[in-house]
């Protein structure tokens, strides 16, 4: 709670504030936090998620518009208008949300943006919402007696809603959704693979930018108890992206600061014009070009400048603690992969692979170049849908689920070159490994808050055990980008782990790491194995196959030429073979076994 | 001119006699001394940036000249500009910041839908405001501090719709027509002012402000072959109307209020295409009279540009305010709007006489569209 | 029957322009793989070129055509220089540095030439041509035969020219344009020229068909964007079959749904592109920002 201390000043200062203020000044500042609620919506979609929502100023229209249809011609309340144009903001967020299912970047942004068109379209035509001249006489909101019509007084209704506005956007972004929607805006593949449901987390991203544009759009109709098509243009749109922009999108605070200064600077410009658009449209070209982050990133840009001036320290990794031993709980198949065939526009990728790996085996998986090694694992972890054949876990038929599914099944994978979040901290790549629950979860966030952190309390403690467990403490709460490689492939073994797999998938997890790190990783691998998991490794450094796997499956060209215990394969002549046309030299027995030497020595 | 400078300051000196009350109260008082502050609010940047600007070059025009001439009982006006950026929410806010920084009285804006948003904040801090709106919404308003410049849609059609129907005998007629605000307010005026005349439009094509292609709709008029084709859009558009209709070779005499009036209307149709179009105007032409005549002469020396309706009128409403603060010696309040309803002034728009509706002019004139000019028709 | 012929030949005609739009819009995106939002307010530059020439130079349109695209092309070499960092960075700042942009090009235009704007008288003097009672504006013929010169003026270019193949190279790959010597630096700069030319052209072509003013840019740069879209991001006859699409579908929405028509437009447009994403001719470039 100490952390939370810096509040009481700046919450004791908000309560204040009007009594400094003259008539108009309390006015700015009403406009201004309501343009902050708006600014954090978008920022938690565009910002955290990562969705391109060009539509933010028509859910704001669309909550302002359903408050002041629902008073001026059903006759409602203005409370029961507020709460129902709430309802219908996050509908209408939904609607829009659906084109993000199937497409992203500037393609959503431009969907969007006509979305937002067509809606102004609507109010400017519709006799109920008014048409151009818009809708008057928007009633005063009642509230036990105070009278709301008084800026002042609106003031602090203004400011309970965006404390608890702000409060939920900060629960969401420092817990486990937040930290999976920033997953899914850095790297949605690798997102999916970790258990995070993609479409369903897009839909609560525009969930919540429909749930904070209704907000600002009562607290709208109610501060100027008028609407119009104008309001709620394209103009504003941007108006709106320049303050999360500048303010820092992809922190919460920054938004609120990047709104509230952009609209004291608008504020500046009523009366000035002409220089005072050059003047802004330069600010903006010069913010995103020299402070990418916005407002919230430069200390952390300085920081870094000064870092690198100071010349940084190289990070250390720790020795790993083995797992304790746990035999294999069953002697059936983990992964049954039968007569499966991949096939891209007339590519035949894998042709008719079957492979059958027992519980608790270290299986290597080999072969030339382009043979199928990669494909057969995105075949496994879902991110790919056979053409033909059958994938089956434990038993079970998972042909064609989605990455997320086979993940919360036990299946976890590494990547070839990768797929570490570059925005995320390293510990928060393994908490991300660590969260097991379903995106069906977030009804907590609502619902019941202080679950939310407890369990986020929970994973933490369960995180810094996996970080020791694996010699990662020095560099818990570096960035990934800037650790060494070999540090890297430690970091995503360890978020794969993190997801408790029963089923380890290690795409060529020796790929550019020294001796010493690789006699490490060997050392890892049998410590997981032992543990229960079983493993499947691709791999090119033969040395470390032979040493490492119980069993090795040779592919070429998309079939499986040879299956069998390492020493056996290597001489196998269909195996010399395709390594001689692939013009490798072929892994004799000699140089298997010096190989297999060096890597444990 | 030494005798009207002379009179004039005579006459400020008996003013200022006259209406020095006793028993001021201290902030009155303090109000009573320095420059009397006016603002105008008008967009200056948006899409409806021209009109603003030339709005303000009006009023503008007319407070300088108060200024020069002693301004108000010695006080001179201090004009300050404000842009609305077209935004009624922009509106409201400049609204309030007028009321809480001791404006006496505001003129603007030229767009309806700002002017509407922002009528209720004046009308709780007392403010008189002078509008260049013409939305019939505005008279609905029936506040008793908005004045309009000029007559309202309505008025503007009625008078196209007496000449074009019961003048000239057109029965078939067809409707062209924008959505915005002023478009949508043109199209139900001169709708009623046909129906009362028992006439039903050819067709009645609606066309969004950001158009600018129209072939469709002017087909489909096209096929009904109308004698008239009202316009009910903005200068540019308007213009683009005729000449993709003529193209088309759509024959229909072009009839609209203000907007195909104007030189934009005229050089965006061609003005081959744009002959003969009818107009009802206030403001016809920089030569309707003597009077015109020598403000278009002034404005044009002022900013070298020529004089339109929106100067004359954004400077009408100006002067009005003027004549006001005279007789309230810069006071403002319901005293101020008091004194505007009762001013009559022959203006360039017509001859202002406020009705309860705060509408000051309640004609306009029919002129024909003539080489770009409009020449004025004689009343039959 | 001769409704729909009309709308066809106002969507085409239209079409032809948001073609060339989306045409600029492209060949930007994919030589440098940047969404250029400023790209509306460049047509409305080059239109006020052309138009400036045309009639207070009073040289021939032809000419001034050509002067307004040399003029805009070179500062789009200017732009390109002040958006270099934003190329192939996340789409959210290209998107706000670009409008950024857009929004300092719409200011300098006000000051400038002023807020009022100006008619431009067409350079064709004839009228239009009447076939069995459907007018064709012989100025919607000279747009569309210009745009269809464009065209296969840029695709030679691209085709045959040892300059337009390094473009091309390196829209399909930076890295391994870089290593056979291309410069990326001169291709991107020539990329970003062309497409201001092209935006130019558009505006100088549209200019006597509507109105040059500083705002006239917005909605075209949208339109042209989403026409670019339609026909699949970064591929040039996309671009082109896109803009015609584009135009076709506005002026069918303006005669069937009137005042409801934008409503139309874009609700078909979100539709049309959830079923196919990457447009009609786009399909490799799609991963790209």
């Amino acid at each position: 709670m100490k952390r939370l201390l810096w509040l009481v000043p700046l919450a004791v200062a908000a309560w204040l504030l009007p009594y400094g203020l003259g008539g108009y000044a309390i006015h700015v500042a009403d406009v201004a936090i309501i343009f902050a609620i708006l600014a954090i919506g978008l920022g938690l979609t565009m910002g955290v998620a990562g969705q391109i929502n060009l539509a933010q100023v028509a859910f704001f229209g669309v909550g302002a518009y359903a408050v002041a249809i629902l008073t001026t011609k059903a006759g409602f309340g203005f409370w029961t208008a507020a709460a129902l144009a709430l309802l219908v903001a996050v509908v209408f967020g939904m609607l829009v949300g659906i084109p993000a299912l199937r497409m992203q970047s500037h393609y959503l942004g431009i969907v969007t943006l006509g979305l937002a068109l067509a809606f102004t379209n609507w109010v400017t035509n519709a006799h109920i919402a008014g048409r151009a001249e818009g809708i008057s006489d928007i009633p005063v909101p009642p509230m036990f007696g105070i009278d709301l019509s008084s800026g002042y007084l609106f003031y602090y209704v203004e400011l309970v809603v965006f404390a608890i506005a702000l409060a939920f956007a900060l629960l969401v972004t420092r817990s486990p959704l937040g930290r999976r929607l920033r997953a899914m805006r850095d790297d949605d593949l690798a997102a999916g693979s970790l258990g995070a449901e993609i479409p369903l987390l897009r839909m609560t991203a525009f969930v919540l930018s429909g749930l904070y544009g209704g907000l600002a759009g009562i607290l709208y109709a109610g501060l100027i108890r008028f609407v119009a098509p104008e309001s709620f243009n394209i103009a504003n749109m941007f108006l709106l992206l320049a303050m999360v922009i500048i303010g820092g999108r992809s922190s919460i605070i920054g938004c609120v600061v990047g709104a509230v200064a952009l609209s004291l600077v608008r504020e500046a410009l009523l009366d000035a014009s002409g220089y005072a658009q050059l003047g802004y449209g330069l600010v903006v070209v010069l913010v995103v070009v020299f402070a990418p982050q916005g407002l919230a990133g430069l200390p952390g840009q300085i920081r870094s400048l000064l870092r690198r001036r100071a010349g940084g320290s190289r990070a250390q990794l720790g020795p790993f603690r083995p797992y304790g031993a746990a035999p294999a709980s069953s002697r059936e198949a983990a992964l049954e992969v039968r007569e499966v065939t991949k096939r891209f526009k007339g590519l035949v990728a894998l042709d008719r692979v079957s492979l059958t790996v027992p519980t608790g085996e270290i299986r290597g998986i080999v072969g030339p170049n382009g043979s199928g090694k990669t494909t057969l694992f995105n075949v496994i972890s879902g991110f790919y849908d056979p053409t033909q054949g059958s994938v089956a876990l434990g038993g079970r038929d998972v042909t064609g689920m989605a990455p997320y599914r086979l993940s919360l099944r036990g299946v976890a994978r590494t990547f070839q070159n990768l797929r570490l979040f570059e925005d995320l901290s390293v510990r928060e790549n393994i908490l991300l490994g660590l969260d097991r629950t379903r995106t069906s979860w977030i009804w907590r966030y609502p619902g019941l808050p202080w679950k939310v952190l407890d369990y986020e309390r929970s994973l933490h403690r369960r995180g810094e055990e996996l970080i020791e467990r694996f010699g990662l403490t020095d560099v818990a709460g570096a960035g990934p980008r800037s650790l060494p490689y070999g540090v890297q492939r430690r970091i995503e073994l360890a978020r794969a782990m993190a997801m408790s797999p029963t089923l380890l998938l290690l795409d060529e997890p020796a790929a550019g790491l020294n001796g010493e790190e690789v006699r490490q990783l060997a050392e890892i691998v049998r410590s997981i194995r032992d543990s229960g998991v079983t493993v499947i490794v691709i791999e090119h450094n033969m040395g470390l196959v032979m040493s490492l796997c119980d069993q090795v499956t040779v592919l070429s060209s998309g079939k499986v030429i040879a299956d069998g215990r390492p020493a056996e394969v290597a001489v196998h002549p269909d195996v010399v073979a395709a390594y001689l046309g692939d013009s490798m030299s072929a892994p004799t027995e000699a140089t298997a076994e010096a190989a297999a030497e060096e890597a444990t020595r | 001119m030494h005798f009207t400078r002379f009179s004039i300051a005579a006459a400020a000196l008996t003013a200022l006699a006259a209406c020095a009350p006793p028993g001021q109260s201290a902030s009155s008082e303090a109000n009573a001394t320095g420059p009397i502050k006016i603002a105008n609010v008008n967009a200056q940047s948006g899409q409806l940036s021209s009109l603003g600007q030339w709005e303000h070059k009006g009023v503008k025009l007319a407070v300088d000249e108060a200024n020069k001439a002693g301004g108000i009982n010695g006080r001179q006006i201090k004009l300050d500009l404000f842009d609305d950026q077209g935004d009624p929410t922009v509106g409201t806010n400049l609204a309030r910041k007028i009321a809480s920084e001791g404006y006496i009285a505001m003129l603007g804006t030229a767009e309806s839908a700002v002017t509407l948003a922002m009528s209720p904040i004046l009308k709780d801090a007392k403010i008189p405001s002078i509008t260049s709106g013409q939305s019939p919404k505005l008279a609905e308003l029936k506040s008793p501090f908005m004045f309009l410049n000029a007559p309202t849609s309505v008025t503007f059609d009625e008078t196209l719709a007496e000449y074009l129907v019961d003048d000239k005998g057109y029965k078939d007629i067809a409707l062209i027509s924008n959505n915005g605000a002023y478009g949508a307010g043109e199209h139900d005026a001169f709708l009623a002012a046909l129906k009362t005349r028992n006439v039903t439009p050819l067709a009645d094509e609606v066309v969004t402000p950001d158009q600018k292609d129209f072939n469709a709709n002017l087909a489909k008029i096209r096929e009904q072959d109308p004698e008239v084709l009202f316009i009910g859009a903005e200068e540019v558009q308007s213009g683009l109307i005729a000449k993709q209709a003529r193209e088309l070779g759509v024959k229909a005499v072009f009839a609209g209020g203000a907007p195909v009036g104007t030189d934009v209307y005229a050089t965006t149709a061609g003005l081959e295409n744009a002959e003969g179009t009818v107009v009802s105007s206030p403001y016809l032409s920089n030569e309707a009279s003597e009077e015109i005549k020598a403000f278009a002469a002034k404005y044009k020396a002022a900013y070298n540009e020529e004089a339109r309706m929106h100067v004359a009128k954004a400077y009408d409403g100006a002067s009005i305010l003027i004549e006001a603060l005279k007789q309230t010696c810069g006071e403002g309040g319901q005293k101020l709007a008091d004194a505007i309803r009762g001013v009559k002034r022959a203006g360039l728009l017509g001859n202002y006489a406020y009705d309860a509706n705060g509408v000051g002019i309640h004609e306009t004139k029919i002129g024909l569209l003539k080489d770009g000019k409009v020449v004025p028709e004689a009343a039959s | 029957m001769q409704v729909f012929l009309q709308t066809l030949i106002g969507g085409v005609t239209f079409g032809a322009v948001y073609a060339l739009v989306a045409m600029g819009f492209s060949i930007v995106y994919r030589t440098m793989g940047l969404v250029n939002f400023a790209h509306g307010s460049v047509v409305m530059i080059g239109a006020y070129a052309a138009s400036t020439f045309y009639m207070a130079s009073k040289l021939p349109f032809a000419v001034a055509v050509l002067v307004a695209i040399t003029v805009t092309a070179l500062i789009g070499l200017v732009i390109e220089r002040f958006l270099r960092p934003l190329e192939n960075k996340d789409f959210t700042l290209m998107l706000i540095g670009t409008i950024g942009f857009g929004a300092v090009l719409e200011a300098g235009a006000v000051l400038v030439w002023g807020a009022t704007g100006h008619a431009v008288p067409s350079p064709v003097a004839t009228g239009p041509i009447d076939l069995a009672g459907v007018r064709i504006p012989t100025y919607s013929l000279l747009v569309i035969a210009v745009a269809a010169a464009a065209t296969g003026l840029l695709a030679l270019f691209l085709q045959r020219t040892k300059r337009g193949a390094a473009m091309q190279a390196v829209a399909m790959d930076h890295q391994a344009a870089t290593a056979v010597g291309i410069h990326v630096g001169r291709s991107n700069a020539m990329a970003f020229a062309i497409g201001a030319g092209l935006a130019a052209l558009a505006g100088s072509l549209i200019g006597p068909m509507l109105y040059v003013n500083p705002t006239m840019g917005g909605t075209l740069g949208i339109k042209g964007f989403a026409a670019a879209m339609l026909g699949g991001f970064g591929s040039m006859p996309g671009a082109i079959v896109g803009g015609l699409a584009f135009g076709l579908l506005d002026s069918f929405a303006a005669g069937n749904f009137q005042e409801y028509s934008e409503l139309v437009t874009f609700l078909v447009f979100a539709v049309i592109v959830m079923i196919r994403p990457t447009g009609i001719f786009g399909e490799t470039t799609v991963n790209r920002a």
